[in-house]
């Protein structure tokens, strides 16, 4: 289980202000900090698939991203448990435990997947015959066994990003942290990801994943979470938040939601 | 481990697969090397083989035909210096010199002697040859001459010679050709091993950055120092091998030049190989530590580029200076000494010439590389530390650094960041050596007034331009309530130590302690006045405000905001030793290191404990005062305070200095102790 409590993460950024020097207006860049993420609490129990949501810039990466232990907030905690509910303390072992996806996680063009997949299972621990099996197992699954022994560099896309999931299916670990995984997708590798989501939900792993497809996230998600300048506007099952807004779908509350809040 | 070795293996495979890599590592050396080498020569051998078959025509006066066949004469006699034809050619008074290489005229002046003239092309080879050719054969005829002039005489040939002066050179041969081609041999290696480890420091920072894996690799169990010390690993092993390709590509196209194609036209070295087995385990050594202290350099440039491109552009710099350093060792006059040997990559180049000259220490040689092995180790220590995914992934970079912040943006009261604290210092340290040392050469004893002026100007400046809390900061307060006492005492037992040290000391590096004395003899000419303001009180103010304020107070403010839940004393130690270390450095002697860093974490402690810089600037300026005075007046001090002169202590002496200075620290840390924040 993953649980973040009042979470925040401030970066600097830079505006434009006027100022008046002598007589002239003189324009400049000024500098100011802001908080890109505004005392965010999560919590993801096992079996769950998370659905974080929000427009762009509203801080969806960036929360991810701490959730993720790549990025280290300036407020707040990430806290992980494992299956007995003790907490994991240490850095590796958090990595460890966490899968994360996104657009910015590539795979080495110049390895092989086999070759790749080896090096992943040595380091996460695992002997090297156990790892050899269990790469055909995922190759198995993943049907990815006509390209296994090609160099990353030469794959399609949808064929990379089987690879991606076959990165963190090796590490196999209790929480996936997905960031906009089927961005730009084709239906059937988009539908290949929904697949493995729910499968790994259904092994009971916990799921968060940002997305800007909300019907997706309407028959995906156990819970929502709907963001906006760094802070939740919204949370609850899509049911809750259609009922809450007296809508029928979630597209039509998303647009409630926000228009409500802006007007705030 | 394991994890450091697979990440090693990784490495090693991307770094491989990479065409680029794999042409700087194999295709140059093994292939572009020998093409060169072998092609320059054979390209000289053929310009040179043809003019061996020219024949020289000399055009000559044709009244002087018969001192022309007596010079024939000398020529043919001598056929093992003349052995290339020279055809005299008569010539009337207006013959054209077009066809000829040179002409040899002849006058009788008033006095009987005969004169030669000797007009030549000095910008043809053949003329310039034919030239030193005739003024031989015309030397050859004038001591026939005087041989047969003397014989007139009935004296002997001796009668010239009452003293014959040969010359004898001391220097083996190959010490002189260690000392010749030694230097330029440290510089091809030096800049072979860094060229090996250019490209794959910059694939595997800025290239994987590039390639969008580097976040991926964030993801990973591992950590910032397992990550960054398998890439240092692999860029070394990557810059060793191209290394010694190049060295056995190089000597493999030399050899092949001396007993192949062109034998006769290779030189005697006069070097024996055999001579070197002795020097090759050191030679090794050197090698692979320069290797990582290459890979150090390169990767401390290219982990914050974002792409290849900007990689390239923030090592050319590098390279030049890497370059420049490593040309110390053809130098005529620069040695490996205890103050060289302290610069990076000037001491590898400088042992190279060593090394091949067959006189090199053992001793300077360790320390060298030692030196170096440690200069890696920090950089690496300090990578793993900036490498954080945040800092090279989503930031620009710099982050560690306030200074490149416009001054307007700079908020009132910013604490400086150690970076820009290191910065200082090195700008300090640069415009010491070039301006300070400028200065000194000038202006002699004020020349060091101004690089005080310096050390003083450079932490006020940086306070200036942070707007920093110069109060806080500096520790510019009134001393806690008695706490000045204890500092006294303390330091007054530092000092016992710091004497029996530093004697010591004095066994271990005795050249470096005679460097220290003379340094001193031109300021011991100066009135005391003088000496007390820029050797005592200048350093008092400029250096605490450097070390004990701008050092000190930047990184314990630092530490202690970054790491808000640990204990603030762990801080204060922190910035105690980093600043200490920092200010032994900067005193540029190995032997006065341990004493300087001694003095330095004594006066941050000092500062810690009282909270006032003022403390330590008068300790300071009594410690300086005091060894000026044993400079300037040795005979008044030692009636005073005999113990100071003495350069040997008996062990009497050594137990009773260790006693005392156990006591009054002891007695000092207890005094200070007491005092809580």
């Amino acid at each position: 289980m993953i649980e973040v409590r009042g979470l925040c993460k401030e970066f600097e950024r830079s505006r434009k202000a006027e100022r008046t020097a002598g007589k002239a207006k003189k324009q400049r860049v000024k500098k100011e900090t802001f908080l890109a993420v505004d005392h965010v609490s999560i919590e993801a129990c096992e079996g769950e698939i998370i659905g974080i949501l929000g427009p762009n810039g509203a801080g969806k990466t960036t929360l991810l991203r701490m959730m993720g232990m790549l990025m280290s907030p300036t407020g707040g905690e990430v806290v992980l448990t494992d299956e007995e509910g003790n907490e994991i303390a240490e850095l590796t072992q958090k990595k460890a435990a966490i899968g994360y996806l996104s657009g910015n996680t590539k795979l080495y063009p110049r390895f092989s997947v086999r070759e790749y997949l080896q090096f992943l299972g040595e380091l996460y621990g695992f002997d090297k015959d156990m790892v050899r099996k269990r790469s055909e197992e995922i190759f198995k699954v993943l049907d990815m066994e006509g390209f296994a022994d090609n160099r990353i560099e030469k794959l399609s896309t949808g064929q990379t990003q089987r690879a991606s999931i076959a990165r963190c299916l090796m590490a196999d670990p209790q929480v996936y942290i997905l960031d906009e995984p089927t961005l730009g997708l084709d239906i059937l590798s988009a539908d290949a990801i929904i697949h493995f989501m729910r499968e790994q939900k259904e092994r009971g792993k916990t799921v968060l994943y940002s997305t800007h497809y909300l019907e997706e996230a309407q028959i995906l998600c156990d819970r929502i979470y709907m963001i906006r300048d760094g802070r939740i506007v919204a949370h609850g099952t899509p049911a809750a938040l259609m009922q809450q807004t007296g809508t029928d779908n979630l597209r039509a509350a998303f647009h409630v939601l926000y228009d409500t809040e802006g007007a705030r | 481990m394991k994890k450091i070795g697979l990440l090693i293996r990784k490495e090693m495979l991307d770094i491989l697969r990479d065409k680029k890599t794999l042409i700087m590592m194999i295709l140059v050396p093994i292939v572009l090397y020998p093409l060169l080498i072998i092609g320059m020569t054979l390209v000289l051998n053929s310009v040179m083989s043809t003019s061996e078959e020219v024949s020289y025509t000399v055009g000559f006066d044709g009244e002087y035909a018969d001192v022309v066949a007596d010079l024939q004469e000398v020529m043919a006699q001598d056929s093992e210096e003349f052995d290339e034809d020279v055809e005299f050619l008569a010539m009337d008074e207006g013959g054209s010199s077009a066809v000829l290489d040179a002409t040899l005229r002849f006058e009788t002046d008033s006095d009987g002697r005969l004169r030669a003239e000797i007009t030549y092309d000095s910008t043809a080879m053949n003329s310039a040859h034919v030239c030193r050719m005739l003024e031989d054969a015309v030397e050859g005829y004038r001591q026939k001459l005087v041989v047969e002039g003397l014989a007139k005489l009935d004296l002997d040939e001796d009668f010239l010679h009452p003293i014959i002066c040969t010359t004898v050179d001391e220097v083996s041969e190959a010490e002189s050709f260690g000392v010749s081609i030694g230097g330029s041999i440290g510089m091809m290696l030096i800049v072979m091993i860094l060229m090996g480890a250019l490209y794959p420091a910059i694939d595997t920072t800025a290239g994987e950055k590039e390639r969008g894996t580097l976040e991926t690799l964030l993801t990973l169990p591992v950590t910032n120092f397992q990550m960054i010390f398998s890439k240092f690993v692999s860029v070394a092993i990557i810059a060793c091998v191209t290394a010694l390709l190049s060295l056995i590509s190089l000597a493999g196209s030399v050899l092949f030049l001396i007993f192949g194609v062109a034998g006769d036209m290779v030189v005697e070295f006069g070097f024996s190989a055999t001579a070197m087995v002795g020097a090759l385990p050191m030679l090794f050594l050197t090698m692979l530590v320069t290797a990582l202290l290459s890979s150090a350099l390169c990767m401390c440039f290219c982990v914050f580029a974002k792409s290849f491109k900007e990689a390239n552009n923030y090592v050319t710099p590098l390279l030049l200076v890497v370059m420049i350093a490593s040309m110390a060792g053809m130098l005529p006059s620069v040695e490996l000494d205890q103050r060289t040997v302290l610069i990076p990559i000037v001491n590898v180049s400088l042992m190279m010439k060593q090394v091949l000259s067959q006189q090199f220490s053992f001793v300077l040689a360790g320390v060298a590389n030692l030196v170096n092995l440690c200069v890696s180790i920090l950089i690496i220590w300090f990578l793993a530390k900036m490498y954080d995914s945040e800092n090279i992934l989503f930031a620009d970079g710099f982050r560690s650094f306030r200074l490149f912040v416009r001054r307007s943006d700079v908020k009132k009261g910013t604490v400086p960041d150690n970076g820009d604290v290191m910065l200082a210092v090195t700008v300090l340290f640069l415009l010491m050596i070039y301006v300070g040392s400028a200065a000194s050469a000038r202006l002699g004893f004020w020349g060091t007034a101004v690089t005080q002026l310096m050390i003083l100007a450079v932490p006020l400046l940086l306070v200036w331009y942070m707007k920093s809390d110069v109060k806080t900061l500096f520790s510019l307060n009134a001393p806690r309530k008695g706490t000045v006492l204890g500092s006294v005492l303390l330091y007054l037992g530092t000092y016992c130590l710091i004497m029996v040290l530093s004697v010591a000391l004095m066994v271990l590096f005795p050249e470096s302690m005679e460097n220290v004395e003379l340094a001193f003899s031109p300021i011991a000419e100066q009135p005391f006045v003088f000496i007390l303001l820029v050797v005592a009180l200048m350093p008092a103010v400029g250096e605490e405000f450097l070390f004990r304020g701008l050092m000190f107070g930047s990184i314990r403010a630092n530490w202690l905001k970054r790491h808000p839940k640990e204990p603030a004393v762990k801080g204060a130690v922190y910035a105690i030793l980093i600043s200490a270390a920092v200010f032994g450095v900067f005193h540029m002697s190995l032997a006065k290191f341990f004493t300087t860093f001694l003095l330095g974490a004594l006066f941050a402690y000092i500062v810690y404990r009282t909270g006032s810089i003022y403390v330590t600037m008068g300790l300071h300026f009594v410690n300086n005062a005091v060894s000026m005075a044993v400079m300037k007046y040795p005979e008044a001090v030692g009636k005073v305070l005999p113990f100071l002169m003495e350069e040997e202590l008996s062990m009497v002496e050594i137990v009773g200095l260790l006693a005392a200075g156990v006591v009054l620290a002891g007695l000092g840390f207890m005094l200070l102790g007491k005092k809580k924040e």
